[in-house]
């Protein structure tokens, strides 16, 4: 009796995982950007009839007062690149620093960084979001994500300590502080490298949070207020209509999905390629 | 007499690169084998496939039956229900065998639970961690209780080893698998630690496989042993027969290192 | 003139639990020492002191005369440059996302040593018996033993005066124990071992000195050969009784 173990596919799995993820998320980051420069129409001028059905010059239909969705979902996929990367970027920044921080701190620091971590998760994004625009004194793109990113950075930031600190415990840390390492290779040479794969697919997922987290803010007059509209806002516009036009509710819907899988994917995928121990040897 | 473990023609394999090749090992219910052979000649590999706990990048090929499932090929949610009750592994590295964020107490306490409940005995909270104790005083550890709320990095070497091995001889298996259990043991809490674990295995009635390079320490506990090299197997037979008479030219090099070691001991004597 | 001494030493990791007692010896250039006790009887724990891990509670460690302090740079560069450790876990002690190539050239890179780094790498993979293409592999692609040898090679390459080996050739198999050995022993003559065992054999094969510890106190030391032949202390004496032999 023969058979033969089923690591092949696994490995072609994670490249054709890391492909679809690339193309999903590129998709995106292309159409991001070409908004930058043209839109088939102007987002908030009046293109057509009222809540058209998808049709060969509105792909996505038209919303109540006759402006192209298409356009929108575009411009959509810009802000929500944006309130991801920057909410995860300002979570990464400040939770990777903190996490580590606490991981090499004596015994009581490490404790109140510990006890920040949890209290601050334990806090409603929503009311950090208010007490954010209340400080920043105005609601807009940015002071969305400030609040998605500090929440962000207590989740990041404990993650990173557990993972650091098991890590520190390894003797080729040990082996390392002998070797004359300083503190700053000790964390860039071995820490990072080690806990960086883990952190990455945790990124992903947050950025796909953040994303969502800001179609409610937004909702709620807490985030970027129109014509820039989020994918967010599609969605709750739609809300009224979604008996009569739906495609105004699945195109937005779809647009937020595929970018969110797709991230997941990409992490996935980056893990796995960045792993030596799943790679093959030459 | 039925197998506990029985693999046929065994071959691992990274990418083009064998790394054990046409291994045949039948271990039958209580016999205690050693697998001994130089340093990468595919013994731990061989107890890994023997579990199916590869790592990604190595294939398997052949057939390794577990307690009556075919290991290879089969899904991992197939295979766990094995792990712990058809099979326990002591592995070379204990460090990482040990969550070095958990303390050591808890760590036994979930294969003694889990034991505990598969055969329907008393599963409360202090009759656990009485067992948990007893099972750190059984691997000759000295003050169970201070071991017991250490995490693994508070203890020495070979304390964290005998954890290791408490941890496996927690889950009472059919086959208990070996690897180097005893390299960070001085000698004297090694020969306790041996004589724990030949015993446990016959009270318990389970199987051994244990693997080791160290000729007078397998002879110890096994009654065959197998010996490899370069991923092959070069000569099988009655532990006292294969060293007192070895027939191959790498075992004869094998017995020769070891009675080299003894006699420089002597010497200095 | 001892490479390095330890005088009156007393450590422990809790209040109300000494780990050592009182412990002193030196390690005199050229001559090996081997040091020997139960598991648990703070072996590690004094390589830990050695290597600058952990302070003593009281009593004092001088490299070539100089009183160890770990908050002088120049004391500690020249420190770290002259002694190199090799642990005991050959799985922990490697870090699984760097190529063995980077994992040697460490503490060259480190402690910045001029020269062909390169060179200087497959020399100490060819010491230890590795092959050439180690270089570009990692960790877990080796076994046990091959571990340990990568391990070994780390603590070379720098051509350190002192190396602390911390149960270095316990997970090596006969053969390559005996070649590893013969390999310490040739590096013997540019540097000096001190090698923490259980393994008697290998401590009367490979150090001319011995030290005997029982939990956290030196019972017995002095020339191998000597103890080994008339051990005074009964749990050197226990210790040699149970040495595993080969069966007549
Ligand atoms: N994941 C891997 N990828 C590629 N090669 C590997 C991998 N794991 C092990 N090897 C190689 O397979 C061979 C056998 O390894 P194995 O760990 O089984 O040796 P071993 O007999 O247990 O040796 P030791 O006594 O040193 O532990 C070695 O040459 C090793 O380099
Ligand atoms: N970080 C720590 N915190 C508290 N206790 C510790 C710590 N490290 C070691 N110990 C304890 O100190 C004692 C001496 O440990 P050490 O590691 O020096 O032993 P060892 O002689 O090296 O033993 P082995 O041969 O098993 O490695 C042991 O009882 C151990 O449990
Ligand atoms: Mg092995
Ligand atoms: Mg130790």
């Amino acid at each position: 009796m023969t058979a033969v173990a089923a690591t092949e596919p696994r490995r072609m799995r994670a490249s054709l995982t890391l492909s679809v993820g690339i193309v999903l998320v590129g998709l995106h980051v292309v159409v991001a950007l070409l908004t930058l420069v043209w839109t088939p129409y102007d987002p908030a001028g009046m293109a057509g009839g009222r809540l058209e059905g998808p049709s060969l010059a509105h792909w996505a239909g038209t919303d109540r007062l006759g402006r192209d969705l298409f356009t929108q979902i575009m411009i959509g996929s810009r802000i929500a690149l944006t309130v991801g990367a920057g909410a995860v970027g300002i979570g990464a920044l400040i939770g990777v620093t903190l996490g580590i921080l606490a991981a090499f701190a004596t015994r009581f620091l490490d404790d109140v960084l510990a006890a920040a971590f949890d209290i601050l998760i334990a806090f409603p994004t929503l009311l950090l979001a208010m007490l954010v625009v209340a400080a920043t004194d105005s609601a807009s793109l940015f002071s969305a994500i400030l609040a998605l990113g500090l929440a962000i950075s207590a989740i990041v930031g404990r993650l990173t300590r557990i993972l650091a600190k098991r890590v520190l415990e390894m003797d080729y840390i040990t082996a390392a502080r002998t070797a004359g390492t300083s503190w700053a290779g000790i964390v860039f040479i071995h820490l990072l490298p080690n806990i960086w794969p883990t952190l990455l697919v945790n990124f992903a997922l947050q950025f796909g949070l953040a994303v969502i987290a800001e179609a409610s803010l937004s909702y709620l007059g807490l985030g970027a207020p129109p014509p820039n509209a989020s994918w967010g806002r599609l969605l709750q516009e739609a809300q009224g209509t979604v008996y009569t036009a739906p495609f105004g509710a699945i195109a937005p819907g779809l647009a937020l999905v595929t970018l969110v899988i797709g991230m997941n994917m990409l992490a996935d995928g980056l893990r796995d390629i960045g792993d030596p121990t799943r790679r093959r040897s030459r | 007499m039925s197998a506990v473990l029985e693999i046929e023609n065994l071959s691992v394999r990274s990418g083009e690169t064998l790394l054990v090749s046409n291994l045949d090992l039948t271990i039958g219910e209580n016999a205690r084998v050693g697998l001994i052979g130089e340093s990468g000649s595919g013994k731990s590999l061989t107890a890994l496939a023997a579990t199916g706990l590869l790592p990604p990048g190595l294939t398997a090929t052949g057939s390794v039956v577990l307690d009556g499932t075919e290991v290879i090929g089969a899904r991992d949610a197939d295979l766990v229900p094995l792990r712990g009750s058809a099979v326990a592994t002591v592995f070379q590295e204990p460090l990482t065998a040990l969550d070095p964020l958990m303390r050591m107490g808890s760590q036994i306490y979930q294969p003694v639970l889990r034991r505990r409940r598969r055969a329907g005995e008393p599963a409360a909270r202090a009759d656990i961690e009485a067992e948990v104790r007893r099972l750190l005083e059984r691997v000759a550890l000295p003050d169970p209780d201070r071991i017991a709320n250490a995490y693994p990095f508070e203890v020495s070497g070979g304390q964290r080893q005998r954890v290791a091995i408490a941890m496996a001889l927690a889950c009472h298996p059919k086959l208990l698998i070996a690897d180097e259990p005893t390299t960070a043991l001085d000698v004297t809490t090694q020969a306790e630690v041996l004589d724990l674990m030949a015993g446990l295995v016959r009270e318990e009635g389970m199987a051994l496989l244990f693997i080791g390079h160290d000729l007078p320490v397998v002879a110890r506990i096994v009654d065959d042993v197998t010996v490899m090299r370069r991923g092959e197997v070069v000569e099988r037979g009655p532990v006292g027969t294969v060293l007192a008479r070895p027939e191959h030219d790498y075992t004869r090099t094998l017995v020769a290192a070891a009675d080299a070691f003894d006699r420089a001991l002597g010497a200095a004597r | 003139m001892s490479l390095i001494s330890v005088e009156n030493v007393d450590f422990a990791y809790a209040r109300d639990q000494q780990v050592l007692d009182g412990v002193s010896f030196s390690v005199r250039s050229g001559t090996n020492v081997g040091l020997v006790g139960e598991s648990g009887s703070g072996k590690s724990t004094i390589l830990k002191l050695l290597l600058g891990l952990a302070r003593p509670s009281s009593g004092a460690i001088r490299f070539e005369g100089e009183t160890f302090d770990a908050r002088d740079r120049t004391f500690m560069r020249r420190y770290r440059q002259s002694v190199q450790a090799v642990f005991q876990d050959p799985y922990s002690s490697l870090d699984p996302r760097q190529k063995v190539e980077d994992i040697v050239a460490e503490p060259l890179r480190s402690l910045r040593i001029p020269g062909d780094h390169k060179r200087a790498i497959r020399a100490a993979l060819h010491d230890v018996g590795l092959p050439e293409d180690a270089v570009s592999r990692y960790p877990h692609e080796f076994s046990g033993g091959q571990r340990q040898r990568i391990a070994i090679a780390r603590a070379i390459v720098a051509r350190p005066k002192l190396i602390l080996a911390d149960e270095a050739v316990s997970a090596l198999d006969l053969s390559t124990r005996i070649r590893i050995v013969e390999l310490l022993k040739t590096l013997s003559d540019a540097m000096t071992i001190l090698l923490v065992s259980h393994d008697l054999g290998v401590v009367a094969a490979l150090c001319e000195e011995i030290i005997i510890l029982e939990r956290g106190k030196i019972v017995e030391s002095g020339k191998t050969r000597d103890i080994l032949a008339a051990p005074q202390h009964p749990y050197t004496r226990k210790l040699l009784a149970s040495v595993p032999r080969m069966p007549a």
